[in-house]
């Protein structure tokens, strides 16, 4: 069964395409798109009933097949993903027709091909959920991850291929080292199958450079803070819909490939190292999101704090926390996307200073709610997750973790009060389109009483804390100021930013093996 | 020959990871962006080298008929797929290198 939860919307995506090459009706193409990203569905409903479940692809016998699971540490990245890709789905089918398309049919030459990359994407990212093969695993996220590159290159937003381009270099250049760990592990052991490395593990030095290797690989893949790079550009410059894809579900994969490395591999002799780079990652999201001018690279750099809260979980070596804040993020931060960029399309710029949700009350009630989840606010779903994770956290940890909590309620504030902003035209947003960013809200405060269903006084304070902080910073005029220019928009430069990219990945490697020496 | 030159040393694992080495290099220190496809393509073949060997077994034949001695297909089926992953990405990096030229 489990199996077809990854063939079906691989199908799809191939049935679109060629519905594409016989030239078939518009409406047609779409309801085959919608078709596949709804097609998982049923057969996760299926397998809900008797979790944990795990089958060997063609009935091989473990030691030689390939094994898929469903199971305690994937239930909620694989939930997650159809939520927000069924969401998304809806959103883009609307999206790609009328925007697009609109004044210059003619030159629209991408949107054809954008609902089988969207399929591609869906498949891919499942088949890394559902894996439990180390090897099947850098298979699909290398599926997954080209498609959304080749997404990126598709917008229409200037800068869009460098940001691609970018994107690609330093995710081709983790893969190899990726792949080459998986080599010194196989070497070590025998196996590619998680259950059977684990059995046969010996702990040695090796093992432990190969796991560090893997770390650094899909650290970068996460876009966590000394490697974030290519990740502000890239998620800020797609499409709306596929902007709320790579932030919401695309960066959880490689994070999922943590949580494996943690739950199946060794991971306990990173924590130091993976503690600093957590709250590193935290605090320089904050630092840059406060900064930004541009929506998009607001919510751009807070993935790239977000994804360090979930690294800490990771680094505490508590799994739950971790899977729960994926899970939350996921909704939330996609939730945002789509809800921004309702307001992008209408309003036709990207700037903070210009933008308003003044005249829509749907689209202003699901940023405010999505705002308070992001904050971690209760009763919302970030309270839950936040919770778990200070649970692990003694002394001067807890104290950071609260200022990078006051730090994001800060950032948000900060775009809540500019979309606040009179606005002179009456807006008329699609229907659909807030319905879905609602809805997404909607789920944040659901899943949340839920999970906890309980109010913290607390979280009033740090509102006013917040807020007084907000004010505060930019009586400053600290929210003012200009980040410089390190690369002028050139080819040229780009190239030197590669350059400058691939020293810092080999910094890291280094300085993390390094430190496995002592 | 070169064996006796390297003493044995320079086994074809090494190779791959000093290709390995050779490409980050490249990857550092040339701003053209074709010459970093170029860079990463030396990268990967220096993994395929690397991993061809961890399946070799002195004197083994392939895995088709059975024998006494037969090396471990399992490296080489998974560099297969690496390979193809590969060259999809180069046409790829390419089309886009093309694309960006004049455009912003």
């Amino acid at each position: 069964m489990i199996p077809l939860l990854v063939a079906l919307p691989l199908l799809f995506a191939f049935l679109t395409l060629l519905l594409n090459a016989f030239r078939v009706r518009d409406g047609l193409r779409r309801a085959l798109f919608v078709l596949g990203i709804l097609s998982p569905w049923p057969i996760f409903a299926a397998s809900i009933s008797q979790l944990p479940v795990s089958t060997v692809v063609g009935g091989w016998e473990r030691i030689s097949g390939i094994e898929v699971a469903l199971n305690d540490y994937n239930y909620y990245f694989v939930l997650g993903e159809l939520i927000v890709f069924s969401l998304v789905g809806l959103y883009s089918v609307g999206y790609f027709g009328a925007e697009r398309t609109a004044g210059h049919p003619e030159r629209d030459f991408t949107s054809p091909y954008i609902f089988s990359l969207l399929l591609l994407l869906h498949g891919g990212i499942l088949g890394a959920f559902v894996s439990s093969d180390l090897f099947n695993f850098y298979v699909y996220m290398e599926l997954a991850s080209l498609s959304s590159i080749v997404l990126v290159a598709c917008s229409r937003e200037p800068g869009s291929r460098r940001a691609a381009y970018r994107y690609l270099m330093l995710y081709l250049l983790s893969s190899f080292f990726f792949i080459f760990a998986i080599g010194i592990i196989y070497v070590k052991t025998g196996y590619l199958n998680l259950h059977l490395i684990q059995q046969n593990l010996v702990p040695s030095q090796e093992v432990h450079m190969a796991v560090a290797l893997m770390a650094v690989s899909l650290m970068t893949k996460a876009g966590i803070f000394p490697l974030h790079f290519w990740l502000p550009g890239a998620h800020s410059k797609a499409d709306t819909p596929v902007s709320a894809v790579l932030s919401g579900i695309v960066v959880k994969v490689p994070l999922y490939g943590m949580i494996l490395l943690l739950s199946y591999l060794h991971l306990e002799f990173m924590k130091n190292p993976l503690l600093v780079i957590a709250f590193s990652s935290m605090f320089f999201g904050i630092a840059m999101a406060l900064l930004q001018d541009d929506a998009k690279k607001l919510l751009a750099y807070h993935t790239v704090s977000q994804m360090g809260f979930v690294l800490l979980g990771v680094a505490t070596l508590d799994v739950d926390a971790a899977i729960f804040y994926a899970f939350a993020h996921a909704l939330f931060k996609s939730g945002l996307f789509l809800g921004v960029g309702v307001l992008v399309s209408a309003q036709n710029t990207k700037s903070l200073d210009l933008l308003s949700y003044r005249g829509d009350k749907m689209v202003m009630a699901a940023i405010i709610f999505l705002s308070l989840a992001i904050g971690g606010i209760s009763p919302f779903i970030g309270a839950f997750c936040k919770q778990q994770l200070l649970s692990n956290l003694h002394g001067f940890g807890v104290y950071l973790f609260y200022m990078a909590g006051v730090g994001t309620l800060v950032s948000f504030i900060k775009l809540n009060y500019k979309l606040l902003q009179p606005t002179k035209e009456a807006l008329s947003l699609p229907a659909l389109e807030k319905i879905i960013a609602a809805a997404l809200a909607a789920l944040t405060l659901i899943f949340g009483i839920y999970f906890y269903p309980q109010l913290d006084h607390r979280d009033i304070i740090l509102i006013l804390l917040a807020v007084a902080l907000f004010f505060a910073l930019r009586h400053v005029g600290l929210l003012r100021r200009q980040i410089p220019r390190f690369f002028e928009p050139t080819v040229r430069d780009l190239g030197r930013e590669i350059n400058l990219y691939t020293g810092v990945y080999v910094l890291v490697n280094l300085a993390v093996l390094f430190q496995l020496l002592y | 020959m070169i064996e006796s030159i390297t003493g044995g040393y320079l086994t074809s694992e090494v190779a791959g990871i000093i290709l390995v080495l050779i490409g980050l290099y490249g990857l550092m220190t040339k701003s053209n962006l074709v010459k970093q496809v170029l860079a990463i393509n030396v990268i990967s073949t220096g993994v395929v080298l690397y991993f061809t060997k961890l399946g070799y077994v002195e004197g083994g034949t392939a895995p088709l008929i059975p024998s006494e001695v037969m090396v471990d297909p399992l490296p080489a089926t998974l560099m297969l797929t690496a390979l193809v992953i590969d060259v999809a990405i180069t046409s790829f990096a390419l089309a886009l290198i093309m694309r960006m030229e004049g455009s912003p």
